[in-house]
C-alpha cells in the first residue's frame, strides 16, 4: 500500500482519519487533552457536508451522535476519561440497539477529574465495560501517530460491521505529540470503506434484530420506508420490548456472540523483536505511548546482551489471548508496564493462567522513561 | 547525526510550542525525523510550559527527553527553569532571559549559561513580542548548529501569514546575530 507522509499530532491525525473514513457527524463537547480532535473536525466536517456539534455536555454530545448513528450515517464522539463516565449510558445503549459510532477517548489521569493534562492508561478497564450488563467491547489502542490515523479509520469499519459502539483509545501522550507519520492515502481509506449492512427486501418482511445467531443487526438508513423500534429494554426482531424467555436470552447472548465469534477480525497486535526469543529471555508487554518507551528500552537492552522483545495489543478488547498465551508459555520472564495500576496485567494473567507476571506502573501523571523500564528487567532477570 | 534534544521552557502563552513544531517539521523536511513534545498544567495560561524536541536521523520512539541527556535548553520563566533544568547535561548550555530568569552561582558551574535579552530584543528591536519563538529559535539552532539556517527559516516562514514575514525574518536575524555575540564572549 502507498503511504504518504504528513507532519501532525495525534488529536488531528484522529480527526482527519474520521473525515476520510466518511464520518459525517461529530456530537461532542471538548474536554482536555482530547479538545484538538473535536477542534480540528469542526473545522474539516463542514468542508465535506457534515456536522460538528457542540453539545450543552459530554452526554448530550453522545447522545448526538448515537442518533446520528441511527439515522444511518457514520459518527463520532471524542472525549477524555471524565467524558466517558458521564457517556456511559449512552454507549450501552448504542450496544444494546446495536447502533455504530466511534468513540475517541484521550486518556488523562484519573479518576475523577484527574490530571487533566497529563498523561494516563488509567481507562483500560473503563473501556472493557463502561456501562453495565452482558456485551462485549471493541477497544483499539494506537501506539504511535500513525495508528492514531488508521486505528481510527479501522474503527468506523469494525463499527459498521458489528453494529456497535468502537472505542479508540489515545492518550495524552501520543494526542498531543507532534511529528512525522506515514498513513495510508485518502483513496486506499476509501476503497477499504465497507457500508454497513442494508436490507432490501419488502419493508413489511423487515426485521432488523431478528438476525442470525452470530450477527450483527441490520439497521436500514431512517426515512426510507423500513420502519422499526429502538429500545434499550430486551427487544424482539422488530426491535420492540419483550420479556419472552428465549427471546430475551437469544439476544444478551447473540450481543457476546456476534463479537466473541469473529475475533479474528478485530485482533491486531504487534510483535517487535519477539522472533529469536527463548525461555531465559523477557517479554515486555505493552501498549499506546508506553511501548514507544519499551521499544527504546529494547534498543538498550540488546545492545547489553539482553535479549528482549515487546508484545503490543493494538486491540486492547477483545484481548488477544491465544497470542498472548503463546508467548506467555514460552518466555519465563514477562513484564507489563502501564501507566495504571495493573489494568491489563489482571488480563494477561488471565489469559496467561500465569501469577508471576511483573509489573512496571506509574500512576502520576508522568511518563515512563526507556531507562525505568531498562532498570526493571535488570531487576527481574 | 547523533541525537539532538533541547527543551525550551516557559509560561503558557508565550509560544515556546510553535519553536518545537517548526524544529521537528525542518528534521522531518531534511529527511530526519524530529519529535515535539508539551507538558503543561491545568492552569493554561501563566503555568509552567516545557517543550522537548528530539531531533534524529534514525526514527525516534520515545518522544520526551530523558533527564540528563538535554544537550540545550532555553528559558523565559524563572518557575519553568527550577521546574526542569535538571535534565540538562552536566556542562550543556542554557540560554536564559536575564530580566526573567535568575540563575544561581551553583547553576552557573554546573551548565554554561547564557544570558540574552529575548523578550526585550522582540519588543524593542523587533517590535513585536510575539517574535520572541521565532528568536528562541534561531538561538538554539546557531548554538546547536542542529539544522541548516535556510531550510529551518524556510520552514518558519511557512507557518506564518506572508504579510509578517519581514518581521520574522528579523527576528531570525537577530537570533543568530546574538547567539553568535554570546558564543565569541
Amino acid at each position: 500500500m502507498e503511504l504518504r507522509e504528513v507532519i501532525s499530532t495525534g488529536n488531528d491525525l484522529a480527526a482527519e482519519a474520521a473525515v476520510d473514513a466518511g464520518c459525517m457527524f461529530f456530537g461532542g463537547y471538548p474536554i482536555t487533552p482530547s479538545s484538538e480532535v473535536m477542534h480540528t473536525i469542526s473545522d474539516l466536517l463542514p468542508e465535506v457536508g457534515g456536522t460538528c456539534i457542540q453539545m450543552e455536555d459530554e452526554i448530550a454530545g453522545i447522545a448526538a451522535a448515537v442518533g446520528a448513528g441511527m439515522a444511518g450515517v457514520r459518527t463520532m464522539t471524542a472525549t477524555s476519561g471524565p467524558g466517558v463516565s458521564l457517556k456511559a449510558e449512552n454507549l450501552g445503549l448504542a450496544q444494546m440497539a446495536e447502533v455504530p459510532l466511534v468513540l475517541v477517548n484521550v486518556m488523562r489521569g484519573g479518576p475523577s477529574t484527574g490530571l487533566p493534562t497529563r498523561v494516563s492508561q488509567g481507562d483500560v478497564r473503563q473501556a472493557r465495560n463502561p456501562s453495565h450488563g452482558d456485551y462485549r467491547s471493541i477497544t483499539l489502542c494506537a501506539g504511535n501517530l500513525a495508528e492514531c490515523y488508521t486505528e481510527t479509520v479501522r474503527a468506523f469499519n469494525l463499527a459498521d460491521r458489528f453494529m456497535q459502539p468502537v472505542i479508540v483509545l489515545l492518550d495524552e501522550t501520543i494526542g498531543h505529540m507532534h511529528g512525522k507519520a506515514m498513513i495510508p492515502t485518502v483513496e486506499d481509506v476509501k476503497k477499504g470503506i465497507v457500508p454497513r449492512k442494508v436490507f432490501t427486501g419488502a419493508p413489511a418482511d423487515y426485521r432488523p434484530y431478528g438476525v442470525g445467531d452470530d450477527e450483527a443487526a441490520v439497521l436500514n438508513p431512517m426515512f426510507q420506508g423500513y420502519r422499526y423500534h429502538f429500545t434499550g429494554l430486551h427487544h424482539d426482531g422488530k426491535g420492540f420490548p419483550t420479556e419472552e424467555i428465549e427471546t430475551c436470552r437469544k439476544l444478551i447472548q447473540r450481543l457476546e456472540d456476534k463479537v466473541m465469534m469473529h475475533t479474528d477480525e478485530i485482533e491486531l497486535n504487534e510483535e517487535y523483536m519477539c522472533d529469536d526469543l527463548e525461555e531465559n529471555d523477557v517479554l515486555i508487554i505493552a501498549y499506546g505511548s508506553v511501548s514507544l518507551a519499551a521499544k527504546e528500552s529494547i534498543r538498550h537492552l540488546r545492545a547489553a546482551g539482553i535479549k528482549a522483545g515487546l508484545f503490543r495489543p493494538i486491540t486492547l478488547w477483545p484481548s488477544p489471548a491465544e497470542r498472548i498465551k503463546h508467548f506467555t508459555d514460552k518466555v519465563k520472564n514477562v513484564l507489563c508496564v502501564e501507566l495504571n495500576i495493573r489494568q491489563y496485567t489482571e488480563e494477561v494473567e488471565r489469559v496467561a493462567s500465569r501469577l508471576d507476571i511483573h509489573g512496571l506502573y506509574k500512576v502520576n501523571g508522568r511518563a515512563i522513561s526507556p531507562y525505568e523500564i531498562v532498570n526493571k528487567v535488570k531487576e527481574i532477570i | 547525526m547523533a541525537r539532538t534534544l533541547m527543551r525550551f521552557t516557559g509560561v503558557g502563552g508565550q509560544g515556546v510550542l510553535l519553536a518545537g513544531e517548526i524544529f521537528a517539521a525542518a528534521k522531518i523536511k531534511e529527511g530526519g525525523h524530529g519529535l515535539k513534545t508539551a507538558t503543561y498544567t491545568s492552569q493554561v495560561r501563566g503555568g509552567p510550559t516545557v517543550v522537548d524536541i528530539t531531533l534524529d536521523d534514525e526514527e525516534i520512539f520515545y518522544p520526551y527527553a530523558n533527564d540528563g541527556e538535554i544537550d540545550f535548553m532555553l528559558s523565559v520563566a524563572q518557575a519553568s527553569y527550577n521546574l526542569f533544568k535538571g535534565g540538562v547535561s552536566e556542562g550543556g548550555t542554557i540560554v536564559v532571559e536575564p530580566n526573567l530568569v535568575h540563575p544561581s552561582d551553583e547553576d552557573r558551574k554546573r551548565w554554561n549559561i547564557v544570558e540574552i535579552p529575548i523578550i526585550t530584543i522582540a519588543k524593542d528591536e523587533v517590535g513585536n513580542v510575539i517574535t520572541q519563538s521565532v528568536i528562541a529559535l534561531a538561538i538554539a539552532n546557531t548554538f546547536m548548529k542542529a539544522l541548516d539556517d535556510e531550510l529551518l527559516r524556510g520552514v518558519m516562514l511557512s507557518k506564518v501569514p506572508a504579510k509578517v514575514h519581514d518581521v520574522n525574518n528579523k527576528a531570525y536575524d537577530l537570533g543568530k546575530k546574538y547567539a553568535l555575540e554570546a558564543m565569541a564572549s
